[in-house]
């Protein structure tokens, strides 16, 4: 059996002085490769969960490992945010001044690379998407279902470990949640990427091949 | 083709996303540094005016009153300053400023006829003045400016002069100046047997002896001979003249004040840029983006509002220089050739300006919580 790529020890997480816990004690284990769905009622803390694994927040208490070494902090967590996770979200999180294909570069601004190579890397990355004439478009002349195609390709830019999509359909019809969910498990298969799903839809969940409930905070057994 | 996006092209993209906002930025912190060139250029040609004026009748010294445009040297004085080995040459004179007309002021001097300081003139029509005679020269752009030639007359403190010549100086101070008869100015002022100072051209320094020691030697003799009177280097008096400091402080004061106005303008506009941006800023964060990358990001559209504002206002102080220079009032101590060095500080200045602007906005806006910041409504 490998090493988990992601370990989750203990993990607490509470707001307004200690008042409000939306984690209280969560422990997990995640494989390289895996593909596991995380479905909850509104609250149970599911987006919370996401955003401390993927560094965008901090524990009150608990550990969470990469690769065996615990996240940092500060700079330490954006180099990991950077290099070591893709970010998909329910908004897409686009940028309005930016064509697609700059808001694919963004992310590579996070990390050194020349500026041609970036913009190549966007070009390829759209086309995986499907997007290779709308690419010079801006977010609001896209439908989407687009713009979700290319906030995915913005979070394959630095070639991510893993990838955490937070309610990815939320903000979709049923015809591009099928596209959006099949392009990332297909990513996922074709790369061995680790995917992590926060999400309310339960065909979306049931799907997966690693389906955790959480509940007030805490994983269901 | 795929459009590169670099770091400072995102930057100026968010710059130009709110044009007018951006452009009435620009237009203040323009305003400012174009005071600033306008105001301090302005000043500097005063200052470079009273050197140049030194320089062209080749005055090395200028013996006066420890109080500036104080006419209450004695004139018998020069007959011993004379007599120095050093001095080759002493010519009394007063300096005053009189009203020639409703709306023209000019600098007005009061020389002997046979005054040395006569050699760097150019005689253009007419002729010098005699002493004793109410004859006046008149500079050409002051000439210009009073519409007067040879043969006029002008009235002055309610006497009439004759003007019997025009001439051209090399220094503003000089062309845009009145000069009489000695006699008939201390005439005007009841000053009979003053005057504000002795201008001295000095013999050459003895072989050996540097230009500032041999320059030091002579004052310092002269002060010991007359411990009232001051005994000043010509390159020295042309920069720390009251007159010419005057000008210098109301230069700075009032560019100050304008560069503060242009400062807050910057920094209004950079800190409604991070706020409205402030779910953007989440995002760049949850990106990976490092808290100094922001910053920087920050700091680098303040900087470019800094140095195009700089650059706008290089254009705002030139023209306001050129119609500085086209206005009887001005025009005879306004140089519109602008140093390199003063454009260079003014640039150095709006970018200076720029990154005090941004600090404070890029600070707050790289203090964001990636997780707040993509809460923002």
């Amino acid at each position: 059996m490998s090493s988990p790529i992601l370990e989750v020890r203990d993990l607490h997480k509470s707001y307004d002085e200690g008042r409000i816990e939306a984690l209280r004690g969560v422990d997990l284990l995640i494989e390289p490769g895996d593909y596991v769905a995380i479905s909850g009622p509104s609250g149970s803390g599911k987006s919370t969960l996401l955003q401390l694994l993927g560094g965008l927040d901090e524990p009150t208490r608990g550990q969470v490992l990469f690769q065996g070494a615990p996240l940092g902090r500060g700079a330490a967590l954006d180099s990991y945010r950077s290099r070591q996770i893709g970010f998909i979200f329910q908004a897409f999180y686009l940028l309005p001044t930016l064509r697609a294909v700059e808001n694919v570069q963004v992310a590579m601004l996070a990390v050194p690379g020349a500026a041609n190579h970036r913009a190549q890397r966007a070009q390829t990355l759209l086309e995986e998407m499907g997007l290779a004439h709308r690419m010079n478009q801006f977010p609001n002349q896209l439908s989407a279902g687009e713009r979700q195609r290319v906030a995915i390709a913005r979070a394959l830019a630095n070639d991510p470990a893993i990838l955490l999509a937070d309610e990815p359909t939320g903000n979709l019809d049923s015809v591009n949640s099928a596209h959006v969910m099949e392009i990332l498990t297909g990513i996922q298969k074709q790369r061995g990427m680790t995917l992590i799903v926060v999400t309310h839809a339960q065909e979306i969940a049931c799907c997966a091949p690693r389906h955790i409930r959480i509940r007030d905070g805490r994983i269901e057994p | 083709m795929a459009s590169q996006l670099s770091f400072t092209a995102f930057a100026w993209k968010n710059l130009w996303r709110r044009r007018l906002r951006t452009l009435l930025t620009l237009g203040g912190i323009g305003m400012a540094i174009g005071a600033f060139v306008g105001l301090v250029g302005f000043s500097r040609s005063f200052e470079h005016a009273w050197l140049m004026m030194y320089e062209s009748s080749g005055t090395t010294m200028d013996v006066v009153q420890q109080s500036f445009l104080n006419t209450s040297v004695d004139q018998s004085d020069g007959a011993r300053l004379r007599a120095l080995p050093q001095v080759e040459l002493a010519a009394p004179m007063i300096l005053n400023l009189l009203s020639l007309s409703s709306d023209v002021n000019a600098l007005s001097y009061g020389w002997k006829a046979d005054s040395y300081e006569f050699q760097s003139l150019h005689i253009l029509a007419g002729r010098r003045f005699r002493d004793g005679q109410p004859e006046v020269m008149l500079g050409d752009l002051l000439a210009q400016s009073l519409h007067k030639s040879p043969g006029d007359t002008i009235e002055i403190e309610g006497s009439p002069f004759t003007v019997v010549g025009v001439y051209h100086g090399e220094s503003a101070l000089e062309a845009g100046a009145v000069i009489l008869p000695l006699d008939q100015m201390q005439k005007l002022g009841s000053l009979q047997g003053k005057v504000t100072a002795f201008h001295l051209r000095l013999k050459p320094p003895p072989p050996g002896v540097p230009e500032d020691r041999y320059l030091a030697q002579v004052s310092a003799e002269i002060e010991k001979m007359f411990p009232r009177l001051r005994a000043i280097p010509a390159a020295q008096r042309a920069s720390n003249n009251q007159l010419v400091q005057l000008s210098h402080a109301a230069a700075w004061g009032t560019s100050l004040i304008a560069l503060l106005i242009g400062i807050l303008g910057i920094a209004n506009t950079m800190a409604m840029s991070v706020f409205e941006r402030t779910r953007e800023i989440g995002i760049l964060r949850a990106l990976g983006w490092k808290q100094w990358r922001v910053m920087l990001l920050i700091q680098l559209e303040a900087a470019t509002l800094g140095l195009a504002g700089g650059l706008l206002g290089m254009a705002i102080g030139f023209l306001a220089l050129r119609v500085l220079a086209l206005l009887p009032q001005t025009a005879t101590v306004v140089s519109t050739s602008i140093p390199v060095a003063l454009l260079a500080e003014a640039l150095g200045i709006a970018l200076l300006a720029g990154l005090v602007a941004g600090a404070l906005p890029a600070w707050r806006g790289a203090q964001l919580s990636p997780v707040e910041a993509l809460r923002h409504e």
